[in-house]
């Protein structure tokens, strides 16, 4: 693979390193600054992220589908948006902590406004941010900010549903016979070519079925390929 | 070290400059809290599902590790991001120049100053409160602390990538839209 193809791949963090470069070019005082800032976001990181995605592998593994459509699904209704509400409250860490979580939960049937209800509540209502809140601006500001938040989620959440289908998501191919690799969804995390080698390769950093396909699948091999896939980008179906 | 409302702004920025003590000071203390129950809620979890089905628990470990993979890189873009923006933009030099504007501008500067960074919620709310304190509207305040979370310029293209442009897009707009609103409806209420 060309290295212009990984610059593209990776746009954003290509930029980023790039203005670094820059500004340790330019400044380097600035430079270490910004280094010194993003300490504490590194600790953030490293205390939430590990325990999130053991959490999410393990929800994974264990909620049956069913649940989560009964819980979270477009028919849950008013229970639903509650127990999104609650999910995203309870939380910890930043935003993004929150995406592997969801899109978990949206592969296994939690609908798009659920999603955006537990993403904002997520970022913005957790129960110790209110605490901190209220400490410093007063319980009044805090409680009136969390009413006008919670109804303005609730609202976004509802326009947002309007707006955006379930197959806007990546992850959402149609079964078709044969076998499948959905590329957008695939993270590169190379597991389906570790458990089945004859038959999937690394491709740029995605994953691939072989030019030469092997003649006869061994779907033992291939099933075991489509579980250990995190984001099960592999689908299989007999013609 | 207690921090206590009117504190002067350059106070907040020295304190500000060392972070790690910001740290141990406050919010840890909460936020200890909750992280740690997540991280006995899921060993917990981890140590049933082992005794139930040892391969299918190696088998999540190994996804977690993937899922991990998956996402470093894109973290860490964001990460250092922040890191350069708060160096570039220091928080402490657009909240006194938030403070000398019309309302208006005031809001919109604090609303798109919010979507373009993160800052954790223990160093935003006693900038907000010092910046109320000191008889700054409360409108560009809320502005501020709502996009501050909830929109993310940094996060956008890993959210991009695991959820689509469109619901990005569409979230990150809304949110953004309604920041105002709330900013807007505080300002009257309070």
């Amino acid at each position: 693979m060309t290295v212009l193809k990984r610059i593209k791949e990776n746009l954003f963090l290509a930029i980023v390193v790039l203005a670094y470069i820059i500004m340790f070019v330019m400044n380097p005082a600035m430079g270490t600054e910004s280094i010194k800032n993003s300490g504490y976001y590194i600790k953030e990181m490293l205390m939430i992220m590990p325990v999130i995605f053991v959490l999410t592998a393990l929800l994974d593994t264990w909620v049956p589908k069913e649940k989560i459509m009964r819980y979270l699904g477009k028919d849950a209704g008013a229970k639903g948006v509650f127990l999104s509400f609650v999910v995203g409250s309870i939380s910890a860490g930043p935003i993004y902590a929150a995406f592997p979580m969801c899109v978990m939960l949206h592969r296994k049937g939690a609908s798009i406004r659920n999603l955006v209800i537990i993403l904002s509540s997520w970022a913005v209502i957790k129960v110790p941010m209110l605490l901190n809140e209220a400490k410093f601006l007063g319980p009044k500001f805090m409680a009136v900010r969390w009413v006008l938040t919670v109804f303005a989620i609730l609202i976004f959440s509802w326009i947002s549903a309007k707006i955006i289908q379930d197959e806007d998501l990546p992850g959402e191919v149609l079964a078709q016979p044969g076998l499948h690799i959905n590329r957008d969804a695939c993270m590169g995390c190379s597991l389906c070519a570790k458990s089945y080698p004859a038959l999937f390769e690394m491709i740029g950093k995605k994953a691939a079925i072989k030019a030469n396909e092997p003649q006869s699948l061994d779907v033992e091999k291939l099933q075991s390929a489509m579980d250990a896939c995190p984001v099960h980008a592999i689908q299989y179906s007999q013609e | 070290m207690p921090m206590l409302r009117g504190e002067t702004l350059e106070l907040i920025a020295l304190k500000m400059l060392a972070p790690g003590k910001w740290v141990t000071y406050e919010g840890r203390i909460y936020m200890d809290v909750f992280t740690l129950a997540i991280w006995v809620g899921t060993l917990i979890f981890l140590g049933v599902s082992f005794i139930r089905d040892k391969t299918k628990t190696k088998q999540s470990l190994k996804m977690a590790l993937g899922m991990g993979k998956g996402m470093v890189a894109s973290i860490l873009s964001i990460i250092f991001a922040i890191g350069l923006i708060l160096t570039l933009l220091p928080p402490m030099e657009i909240a006194s120049f938030v403070g000398k504007q019309s309302v208006l501008l005031a809001t919109v500067v604090a609303a798109l100053f919010g979507t373009i960074t993160l800052v954790p919620a223990f160093i935003a709310f006693p900038l907000v409160g010092t910046l109320v304190g000191a008889g700054v509207s409360v409108v560009p305040a809320v502005a501020f602390l709502t996009t501050l979370t909830m929109v993310g310029v940094v996060t956008f293209p890993l959210e991009k990538k695991e959820f689509g442009v469109k619901f990005t897009a569409v979230r990150n707009g809304l949110s953004f839209l309604f920041a105002i609103v709330i900013a807007l409806v505080m300002g009257v209420m309070i």
